[in-house]
């Protein structure tokens, strides 16, 4: 096994040693859930009265669904303790205190990694959790690309101020497209959301940059309950990225995040995800549950919904980013590339819900598995009575890199309506002998020959990621590969 | 005398039947007397059947298994146990409706379940050959008997088999020694006839030994006019080298509804192949689940479901791939009119060192109206790396090129439509190799796609 992969166990296991114990200080909400949970944690951020009772439904669904146990998801193919839900703190503030003064103190083979990934120096630093100097680039520049922003009418800002500075907006849309009684941890996230992102993008404006490169910059700790909305009114477009290639440093085990996206008339947006959080460690124990509910609905005719993801990091994940196409002619389109590895578990996929005429949906899933990990897609494409000439095509395709994990394909058609056409096709492959030999002739050695083939098996998702990240999530994928292949 | 009932459910308002508690109770009603045995061993499954029955109840559609299948309106009518001695309301003219014109075959009639010795004619048979009431069996082939019964057919989670174990009271045994091929195929009518609302559960019961060959055609049909539900269980052991095939056709039977469960396990390089042909019903679910436990093993399936009314068809398959070096073949196909919904869930497991494994997969369907529904769901769970596993699903509508170019040639457009759909159909009738019983499908299949 290379150093780098070694180095990406070790660093993850000792951070994790004290990262889930729980700090009693001040700013965080006592262990377990209750009224005064939700209560406190509303009060913390100074949110107006219809938020905290809009918070207090949610709990009380939230507690009814907890009251029976039936009603946990148990349909996902994984197996993982159920989590305590009295024994987890909802919140704690986002902690400020820097653990290094400067990058000499880091680890270097840290800062290697980020070196390899392409990582920009006062990014290093913060993910590395030195304290950041306000003057630094990133800052001025995230203060330029503010400006900018606010020229064209976009407001992008944490949940938690826009629901100070833009309630109308919110109370109009959170909620709209995943409601808080749509599944167990939608429930949970309502109650207790900690902050997020929201993105307003207005009639007729394209919205100049990757919001991506902004989030990036200023989006650290935002806690384990994120809460993001974004919404694009008509002829409007936005990409937006979320995550980072870089070994994230969680502090939580339960990650139960919720995004929505509303699209208006020939509105377009496009979401691209990059997961790596800690996997736990090689034996198994430990590592994030990331257990995500995403959804955008295609609201307007003509309009339009990207999810891009590569999700290579967490112990559990449990991911279904899925598109509601009502309006007319709206478009859904869902690529994916899961990479899982040691004892990792991954049961993701989409749903693609046609209701309006002449809507299309496309999904590319592409699953490695390697190690003992095992990889599952699964995903709903349902035609509605009304969905005139709905059409879908998806393609799962899973490549098994060892004879000890697993590779597993759940797709879900209903067709109800004639004229609908859906197609679903799936195959299961290993890294072939003839590839590798081919490779072999070629002085190319099996390591770097599993690089290229892997990558070559990605290459079409990778695409649609925004062209930096794109070229991070190639190299994310090669640093991971490292010693999974046995 | 008179034929044995479920305790009434007459003024209980549907959802608060609990009907599996109403089964549990006739089983203790009866246990000993009418479903008596002189069989230890078969006492002591009726007794655990019933108990994991009790445990599991009947499914909800919370349960994955059944998600796209409501059996709860089928399973809370209160259907007569028929425990009792046959009194067959059946003339010898509703049995030979049902012969395959042209087919030399040895028929057994089982009338509600019951092998009907009068009506059965089975001609001469190869040394060592067995087609008997599986009643007898339990006794006079007692030793083969023990060893496979319930073998295969596990009903630890599943709650039909469960139930069609504990009531276990007769239907067909089969034994095939080693190295005899049974030429001339096995035809079973099985006839269920009630004026009132029957359940039946018919069991069977075929062991083929090690490089026999074994051909079987199962036809049901409902007669009379109550509300029948036909819970069969077909357990077929394939020996090393062994070919079995097992053809069934469900009749159009709008009052019928039927769980069939048909469980094969196969020995190293043997061969088995079923096609099912189901052409409406009320609520039909059939299981099928394959056991390739040996190497080299083939299997094939193949099924083509036509639905229309309110006819509900679900296909449920399992091969459970334990062992390495096998292949295994799926195809399946609906036609799906009027109000009617058709469900395909198939899974290929592929187990952790069962390498070299091909497996294929597809499932195709044709939505004929707007209020016909279609559910797939293809499932692929692997864990061996150097396998070739492929699934497939399509749905869409007949191509509007193909009827013009009929169409263009001077046929009628219901000319043209039939014709498409026919030829849909014709891989998965192709896959018939008798050929009396392809062409009785041929004709129903032409004949349902004229009207």
């Amino acid at each position: 096994m290379s150093t780098e992969t070694q180095y990406l166990q070790d660093i993850a296991d000792s951070d994790y040693e004290w990262g889930w114990t729980t700090d009693v200080e001040a700013d965080t909400a006592p262990v377990g859930l209750t009224e005064d949970t939700v209560r406190f944690i509303s009060a913390k951020k100074e949110e107006p009265e219809w938020m905290l009772e809009w918070r207090l439904k949610a709990f009380r669904h939230f507690m009814t669904l907890l009251e029976e146990n039936d009603n946990y998801p148990q349909w996902p193919h994984l197996e993982y303790e159920v989590p305590d839900f009295q024994a987890i703190s909802y919140y704690s503030a986002p902690k400020k205190k820097a653990k290094y003064d400067s990058l000499d103190e880091v680890d270097p083979e840290l800062l290697d990694t980020f070196d390899r990934l392409g990582i920009p120096l006062g990014e290093q630093k913060r993910l590395a959790g030195v304290a950041v100097d306000a003057v630094i680039d990133s800052v001025s520049v995230a203060t330029t690309f503010k400006e900018e922003l606010a020229e064209q009418g976009i407001i992008f800002c944490s949940m938690g101020e826009a629901i100070e500075n833009h309630p109308e907006l919110v109370r109009e849309y959170l909620g709209s497209v995943v409601p808080y009684t749509d599944n167990f941890y939608a429930a949970l996230n309502s109650a207790v959301f900690s902050d997020g992102s929201f993105c307003y993008i207005p009639k007729g404006v394209r919205c100049p940059m990757e919001l991506s490169t902004y989030f990036r910059i200023n989006a650290a700790g935002t806690g384990q309950f994120e809460r993001t909305l974004i919404v694009a009114e008509d002829d409007s477009y936005v990409s937006y990225l979320e995550g980072c290639t870089a070994p994230m440093r969680e502090e939580h085990q339960l990650h139960a995040a919720v995004v929505e996206i509303v699209a208006k008339d020939n509105a377009e947006v496009k979401y691209s995800t990059i997961q790596n959080w800690y996997p736990g460690s090689k034996d198994g124990k430990g590592g994030v549950y990331n257990f995500v509910t995403k959804r955008g609905i295609c609201q307007g005719d003509d309009s339009k919904i990207s999810w891009t993801q590569l999700e290579t990091g967490s112990a559990i994940t449990w991911k279904y980013p899925s598109v509601i196409l009502k309006g007319d002619r709206s478009v859904g389109e869902f690529y994916s590339v899961a990479f899982t590895k040691g004892h990792q578990q991954a049961d993701t996929g989409t749903k693609m819900i046609h209701l309006g005429k002449d809507t299309k949906s496309t999904i590319i899933s592409k699953g490695i598995s390697g190690g003992r990990s095992n990889n599952s897609y699964r995903g709903l494409v349902k035609i509605n009575k009304g969905a005139e000439n709905a059409r879908n095509f998806s393609q799962c395709d899973s490549m098994l890199l060892g004879d000890r994990c697993g590779a597993h394909t759940f797709p879900y058609i209903e067709t109800g309506n004639q004229t609908a056409q859906v197609e679903h096709e799936a195959t299961t492959t290993k890294v072939g002998e003839d590839q590798l030999f081919y490779c072999a002739q070629r002085g190319i050695g099996e390591d770097e020959a599993i690089k290229l083939i892997v990558n070559g098996f990605c290459q079409e998702i990778l695409a649609h990621l925004p062209m930096e990240f794109a070229v991070e999530a190639k190299k994310l994928l090669s640093i991971e590969l490292e010693g999974s292949v046995g | 005398m008179a034929t044995p009932t479920l305790p009434p459910t007459v003024d209980a308002p549907v959802e608060q039947v609990d009907a599996a508690a109403r089964y549990v109770e006739a089983f203790e009603m009866h246990d000993g007397t009418l479903l008596n045995g002189t069989n230890a061993r078969l006492q002591g499954l009726r007794r655990e059947a019933i108990e994991r029955f009790e445990a599991l109840g009947f499914p909800h559609r919370k349960a994955e298994a059944w998600k796209y299948t409501n059996i709860t309106r089928t399973i809370n009518r209160g259907y007569d146990l028929f425990l009792g001695q046959p009194e067959p309301d059946v003339t010898d003219a509703d049995v030979a409706a049902e012969r395959i014109p042209e087919l030399d075959a040895h028929t057994v009639v089982l009338v509600n379940g019951r092998f009907d010795s009068e009506r059965s004619t089975i001609g001469e048979l190869p040394e060592g050959v067995r087609i008997l009431p599986l009643a007898k069996a339990v006794e006079a082939e007692a030793e083969l008997f023990d060893q496979h019964f319930a073998q295969y057919a596990s009903f630890e989670d599943e709650v039909f088999t469960a139930l069609n174990t504990a009531f276990v009271h007769d239907g067909v045994f089969v034994y095939v020694p080693e190295r005899v091929a049974l030429e001339t195929p096995l035809h079973v009518i099985n006839l269920v006839a009630a004026d009132d609302d029957l359940l039946v559960q018919p069991r069977l019961l075929i062991v083929v030994e090690d490089g026999a060959q074994f051909k079987m055609v199962q036809t049901a049909r409902s007669l009379g006019d109550g509300k029948t539900f036909t819970n069969v269980v077909t357990e077929a052991y394939v020996g090393r080298g062994a070919h079995v095939d097992i053809y069934e056709v469900q009749e159009d039977d709008a009052q019928a509804s039927q769980v069939t469960t048909l469980q094969a396990h196969q020995k190293d390089d043997s061969v088995f192949r079923t096609s099912a042909f189901t052409f409406g019903g009320d609520v039909i679910r059939n299981n099928l689940n394959i056991l390739p436990n040996g190497n080299h093993c083939e299997s094939h399936l193949y099924g083509l479901f036509l639905g229309h009314g309110t006819t509900h068809i679900d296909s449920h398959t399992f091969v459970d791939h334990a062992q390495p070096d096998c292949f295994s073949n799926e195809l399946y196909k609906g036609i799906l009119d009027d109000q009617s919904t058709g469900v395909f869930n198939g899974k290929v497991l592929v187990r952790q060192d069962a390498q070299r494994i091909n497996a294929y997969q597809s499932n195709k369907s044709i939505v004929l109206t707007e209020t016909a529904q279609m559910y797939s769901k293809p499932e692929l769970e692997i864990y061996a790396d150097d396998v070739q596993c492929s699934h497939g699903a399509t749905s869409g509508q007949l191509d509007d090129e193909g009827i013009f170019y009929l169409r263009s040639r001077g046929l009628s457009e219901e000319r043209a439509r039939a014709i498409m759909l026919m030829a849909f159909a014709r891989d998965v009738v192709d896959t018939i190799n008798i050929e009396p019983l392809r062409e009785l499908v041929d004709q129903k299949l032409t004949a349902r796609f004229r009207r």
